[in-house]
């Protein structure tokens, strides 16, 4: 049991939206990045499938509110937004 | 208390003198048959995010080429919104866990506006798509394009369906610290919606 205050639940979730909108910016235009400094594709890609964890993660732990719910539960999403970006990894760069 | 028990024992909150700190314990926001729901959601939408980039692999050159003809800025749009949509509905579920049902209410119509912008950009790329001859029919590219999109979409406007029914009870002052499981597993389910776009976006429109 823990005590929970109400205004800092406010605040964690306004900081984990303005997290997750510089994510989606910055991995809808890494490629920009990529090509700026002639880098591999692979390393666009990892880059891309870590943001994908990066903003589950936050939506697991603050919007879906699991990092205060039973473990199993919140393990269980968080090795969605892990285990599915890296299978797909092995499939594009394997 | 053991994890199983706690998973269905409410949330205990006490507003206390302050009226801004709560005690909770460890729980399972909403019901537990909704997050049976969602894992079975998630397991089928993770089949078709395998089968969109296993089909990638085998026929890359048709995928680069369909890639090249989504609006990219579109689907960036789509994201914000679908973000900025759950940000409002977590806030809502925080009003209606302080008693603030009304306000709660109006949280999620201001959810469901910037969510009804995704429905307006999805319907206008479909038609942009459709202008230029392209359709499900295409080839496999777009095959899966048209299908797992579409399938998304069905699952947004469920969910601002169920927000809908979640938004007028709470306008109702129907739910309380004893009964909010109903209004937290709509709340999931519409975060569920987001977490897949945030999968579906780099996977069709990024990489």
């Amino acid at each position: 049991m823990k005590l929970l205050n109400i205004n800092s639940v406010n605040k964690k979730n306004t900081l984990s939206w303005l997290w997750l909108v510089a994510l989606t910016v910055l991995s809808t235009y890494v490629d920009v990045f990529i090509e700026l400094f002639n880098v591999q594709k692979s390393l666009f890609i990892i880059t891309v499938l870590i943001i994908v964890f990066l903003k589950g993660q936050q939506i697991i732990d603050v919007f879906m509110e699991l990092k205060h719910a039973p473990k199993l539960w919140r393990r269980l999403l968080l090795a969605y937004v892990t285990l599915l970006p890296i299978i797909i990894g092995c499939i594009y760069l394997l | 208390m053991s994890n199983a028990i706690a998973t269905t024992v409410d949330a205990e909150m006490d507003l206390g003198n302050t009226s801004n700190t709560a005690i909770v314990e460890k729980r399972l926001p909403g019901d537990l048959a909704m997050w049976f729901f969602i894992l079975a959601e998630l397991t089928v939408f993770a089949i078709l995010f395998i089968g969109f980039a296993v089909s990638e692999q085998l026929n890359a050159q048709m995928f680069n080429e369909g890639k090249a003809k989504l609006h990219q800025i579109s689907g960036l749009i789509n994201t914000l919104t679908l973000i900025t949509s759950s940000f409002f509905v977590a806030i809502a579920l925080n009003k209606m866990h302080q008693g603030l049902g009304k306000q709660a209410a109006q949280m999620l119509v201001v959810a469901k506006l910037v969510a009804s912008v995704y429905i307006g950009v999805k319907i206008w790329e479909y038609l942009s798509l459709f202008e230029q001859g392209i359709d499900i029919e295409t080839n496999t590219f777009f095959t899966l394009y048209f299908m797992i999109t579409f399938f998304h979409l069905m699952h947004v406007l469920l969910g601002m369906v169920i927000l809908a029914f979640v938004t007028v009870k709470a306008a109702k002052n129907e739910y309380n610290e004893s009964n909010i499981s109903g209004f937290e597993s709509g709340a999931s389910y519409w975060h569920m919606v987001d977490l897949l776009w945030i999968i579906l976006f780099p996977l069709i429109y990024v990489i």
